[in-house]
């Protein structure tokens, strides 16, 4: 398994976690591994910006679209789920890897919820544990940017957050994302990378 | 969303301090032991304070911070005595997920700023420690001053106006300590939690002064705390109480927490 160094954040906790499921994982930054990988991981925190244009547009970029392209196992984690997408709201509108259709939009301010007889305001970022649907299991998310999938048959699971349903995953044939980070997950998210990493030839 | 429970531990020369008694622990003071507990208790989220004077000690916590970060499959955030921009990143990549700066962003705001810039605010944690001042005649409601060193030195800073200020400059989350509660177990101060959570909009995690863990659904429940985090020590140090109990008093009551996870195989 690749697990993508593209800069966008710490990979450790990630690596620990594949360690962790019993995954043999190689750390890089060199596209031409990437592109020769069987399994890539690509994990991301932080944002849409100059950064990830460059990304797109670059060798790693082009690394990532051959893998997927080629129908090898690909998971993006939170802003590697997010630039499976045509692009951004956040960074004044940003480009994603156009892999599959739809946007990042930026959770509405001020959005409110019912708990009991009261009304609670929400906080943005979404930060913390959420359900998701259909499992009912939780999963840790740190996100203000959400995927809004063209395609719904995209949607693995799907999560909701004030007025906002969102796909907390995605699956496509070989191409997964989670927007949630499931090394921060505990027992959830190190079942759902092994579920990846044993369902994703299947 | 579901309100996060955070055991904190307090580290002094790379040892838990405050007494820890978890059962079957080899060490009760070693923080990556008690880390590994709460972790598989199924906190949401854990807490690392070095609460050392030494720059020995500092590098000790650095260390442990190292030590800790692979055994945990949860959030982790550090704070106590960061200074500069190089002890976040040095914090940063011994594999927190988050950083608590105190005094550092009292003495220069702008250092919030950079840092939420640079690693994004959801990897900055402001902690604001808060003292009640004392009431005068015609007060319509309490005035609280922020405080430094432990609540050893005040600051002058209005304690609502500085959190608004902090979440503006880009802060990912508020700490919020009340020191005339810290240690009291006496509960969280309510009143000034409350305000801080309906002026800002990110998130506001509640410490100092949990006794029970009806200080923990206090300092949660709209119309009383309203914080969206609970941090707590000893209360789950001294065992008296596990991670599961709480989630359970609290789901009972009508708080949402996510469940207790089952035990994970070791």
């Amino acid at each position: 398994m690749t697990l993508v160094d593209a800069g966008l954040g710490n990979l450790a906790s990630v690596e620990r976690a594949l360690i962790q499921v019993g995954s043999s994982t190689i750390v890089t930054n060199d596209p031409d591994l990437v592109a020769t990988s069987r399994i890539v991981v690509f994990p991301g925190q932080g944002a849409f910006g100059d950064h990830t244009d460059q990304l797109v547009d670059g060798a790693m970029g082009e690394a990532l679209r051959m893998v997927i392209q080629r129908g090898d196992p690909f998971l993006g984690i939170c802003i590697g789920m997010q630039m499976l997408f045509e692009g951004s709201e956040e960074g004044g509108g940003r480009k994603g890897l156009g892999i599959l259709p739809g946007r990042c939009r930026r959770f509405p301010d001020n959005m409110t919820v019912e708990e009991g007889d009261k009304t609670r305001r929400l906080k943005i970022p979404h930060m913390g544990w959420n359900e998701v649907r259909p499992s009912n299991e939780h999963y840790y998310f740190v996100h203000s940017y959400y995927v809004d999938a063209a395609n719904s048959d995209d949607v693995m699971w799907s999560a909701t957050y004030g007025d906002i349903d969102f796909a907390a995953a995605v699956r496509h044939e070989n191409i997964f994302g989670c927007q949630f980070h499931p090394e921060k997950s505990q027992q959830a998210g190190l079942r759902f990378l092994r579920a990846f990493l044993l369902g994703s030839r299947q | 969303m579901k309100r996060r429970i955070i055991p904190c531990l307090d580290v002094k020369n790379g040892r838990v301090v405050k007494g820890v008694h978890f059962k079957g622990l080899r060490d009760a003071g070693d923080p990556i032991e008690a880390a590994r507990a709460y972790d598989r208790q199924g906190a949401d989220e854990l807490c690392l304070l070095d609460i050392t004077a030494t720059t020995e000690g500092r590098e000790t916590f650095v260390e442990i911070v190292r030590s800790v970060a692979p055994q945990i499959f949860c959030p982790l955030t550090v704070g106590g005595g960061i200074r500069r921009e190089d002890d976040v990143r040095r914090l940063l990549n011994a594999g927190a997920d988050k950083v608590a700066i105190n005094s550092a962003a009292v003495s220069s705001p702008p250092l919030i700023e950079r840092l939420a810039k640079r690693y994004g605010s959801q990897a900055i944690v402001v902690a604001v420690d808060v003292r009640r001042m004392p009431a005068l005649p015609r007060d319509e409601e309490p005035l609280y001053e922020v405080v430094i060193h432990g609540g050893s030195r005040g600051t002058g800073l209005e304690a609502l106006r500085w959190c608004e200020q902090v979440a503006e400059l880009g802060a990912g989350e508020i700490l919020l300590t009340s020191m005339d509660k810290d240690g009291t177990r006496d509960g969280y101060d309510l009143w000034i939690t409350r305000e801080v959570a309906r002026r800002v909009n990110i998130p506001v995690i509640a410490s100092g002064g949990v006794g029970s863990l009806e200080h923990i659904r206090q300092g949660l429940a709209l119309g009383e705390g309203e914080a969206d985090a609970a941090l707590a020590a000893s209360i789950f140090h001294f065992g008296l109480y596990t991670i599961a109990q709480t989630k359970q008093y609290l789901t009972e009551r009508g708080i949402p927490v996510r469940p207790p996870e089952g035990r994970r195989a070791a």
